[in-house]
């Protein structure tokens, strides 16, 4: 793990590091990741899921409710004219 | 490592810690069956901020409860506070919580242990008061045994997770933090049970608080690595154990010891997509200027707010799920959650529960842990983590002091079979004497 990826992780992450962080993170990483290398020594296994445990999707009807005041919605999030307002995307 | 207080600070300390004690001592609150509980930062409430320890989440204040909140405050419970944790539950001693430190109630140069750590240091330091926690890989029994107290860690798709900020949606569970096994009879099956809003917890089976711990199984893989106190004190209860009853036996968990780099690497897998939400706009700090693109903006937030544990966790589950990695990390580690997975049923096919100490040493003190590197940090989770990863329910159980400093021991029962841990507690406290801090005005 070397400075090099730590800097391509951390862009696509969108985290941005100062050099002494990405020193830092470089070598935390190296210590972890060789330690983890045991996993390569794991037997594999064919049959795996994402869970612990068998998950069935379940549908349910859609409720109806308001769980805040519009008006201090859009105080919160800083709206201009009910626009949202975000950063410019490019 | 932690700040000096300043004369502002302890005088604010002391206002809330007055509304704080009249909050649980005001005696029309509590008749009439009503209880006072505090829930772990990541559980959202009506009425408080969710923060869950990150301040990147300062401000905000959700305005529903979450399910298990919700159904305690159905049956007369009286949500006193919010608990400090280890930031989206990062860490085993609740020092990366972004808004100070939680000290230990029995030595407040130790740690409480983590992530839930403020859960584990209320239930020790108030009579009667039951605490919300949360585990990924071990943030209920970890703060338990060093706090000196039952944590009950529900099998995973128990207790309904809508409303808990997620660190790994795989790994999550709610659990409770308490004095005693009466407790959790009165409370697992309230907060317990299929919630149409979690699809994983519609899959469980009733709830069965009936069982029993008849024989335990004790790996040797859990006796190697722990400090002179903890492993007397184990070794102490194990006989304790035998002399009530309970049949012993050694067995071998070898697959144990891929448990920590797969917790970790599907911890920090689940979590860096799901931190990926936490952007500056939507939730919380929305201080910053939209003048910029968003990458820049965005990497900003981010940037200033995550603490440095949420960091380094993101940048090794991003890494994790990278192409060329995801095999050889992301995958391998699924497939030995299932390895573990099968070596905990054939244990339990001649057995009702694996036992062992919960942590490897007692509570450190700041000092040490300052001294610790992160891998040294993750690989003291190597106990708490197996069952986690399995989604197996498991409780800490305190079970001896070292110069004062609570001991604990870990039973992992299979899945869906809270009862027989609930049974185990209720007959352990009869048998031996749990203490708690003396609190002085």
């Amino acid at each position: 793990m070397d400075r090099e990826t730590v800097s391509k992780v951390a862009k696509v992450a969108r985290l941005r590091l100062t050099d002494e962080e990405t020193e830092q993170y470089a070598a935390d990483l190296e210590d972890i990741l060789s330690a983890f290398s045991v996993l390569d020594e794991a037997p594999a296994i064919e049959e795996y899921d994402l869970g612990p445990i068998k998950v069935e999707d379940v549908l349910r009807e859609d409720v109806v409710y308001r769980d805040s005041d519009p008006a201090e919605l859009r105080e919160i999030m800083g709206t201009k004219d009910d626009w949202v307002r975000g950063p410019r995307l490019s | 490592m932690i700040p000096f207080p300043t004369v502002d600070g302890l005088q604010a300390l002391d206002e809330r810690h007055a509304v704080f004690c009249e909050r649980i001592e005001d005696p029309l609150a509590l008749e009439h069956g009503k209880f006072h509980f505090s829930a772990k930062d990541n559980l959202c409430a009506r009425g408080f901020q969710a923060r869950a320890g990150s301040r990147i989440l300062k401000g905000y204040r959700p305005p529903f409860d979450a399910t298990p909140i919700r159904k305690l405050r159905e049956i007369g419970g009286l949500l006193i506070g919010k608990t400090n944790m280890d930031e989206f539950g990062f860490g085993t001693f609740s020092t990366n919580s972004g808004f100070g430190i939680p000290r230990n109630p029995f030595d407040t140069e130790r740690c409480c242990g983590g992530s839930s750590g403020g859960a584990a240091a209320a239930a020790s330091l108030i009579p009667e008061h039951l605490s919300l926690g949360v585990s990924t890989g071990g943030s209920i029994s970890c703060p338990a045994s060093f706090c000196g107290v039952i944590g009950l860690t529900p099998t995973y798709g128990r207790v309904s997770r809508w409303g808990l900020i997620d660190y790994g949606n795989s790994l999550d569970k709610v659990g409770l933090l308490t004095r005693t096994a009466r407790d959790l009879e009165r409370y697992l099956p309230v907060i317990s049970g299929p919630d149409a809003k979690d699809p994983t917890s519609q899959s469980q089976p009733v709830l069965d608080m009936r069982g029993e711990v008849a024989t335990v199984a004790v790996p040797a893989e859990a006796l190697v690595g722990l400090s002179p106190e903890v492993a007397s004190s184990f070794a102490e209860a194990v006989k304790e154990l035998g002399r009530n009853g309970v049949k012993v036996r050694e067995v071998r968990m070898p697959s144990l010891r891929y448990a920590i780099p797969a917790y970790y690497i599907l911890a920090t897998s689940e979590a860096s997509t799901n931190l990926a939400r936490y952007c500056g706009m939507r939730f919380g700090v929305m201080n910053h200027e939209f003048d910029q693109g968003f990458n820049d903006f965005f990497s900003e937030t981010r940037s200033e707010d995550f603490g440095p544990e949420a960091k380094r966790r993101i940048l090794l589950g991003t890494f994790s799920r990278m192409v060329g990695f995801r095999n050889r990390y992301y995958v391998k580690a699924l497939q030995v959650r299932q390895l573990i997975i099968r070596e905990y049923r054939k244990v339990f096919e001649s057995c009702d529960a694996v036992l062992t100490p919960t942590m490897p040493f007692i509570a450190p003190r700041f000092d040490e842990i300052a001294r610790m590197r992160p891998l040294e940090m993750y690989q003291a989770d190597f106990l708490t983590v197996p069952p986690n990863l399995a989604g197996m329910p498991h409780i800490s159980l305190p079970c001896g002091y070292s110069r004062g400093i609570p001991i604990g021991m870990q039973a992992v029962a299979p899945q869906w079979a809270e009862g027989s841990l609930v049974s185990l507690a209720r007959s352990w406290e009869e048998s031996f004497h749990y203490r708690f801090p003396e609190v002085t005005a």
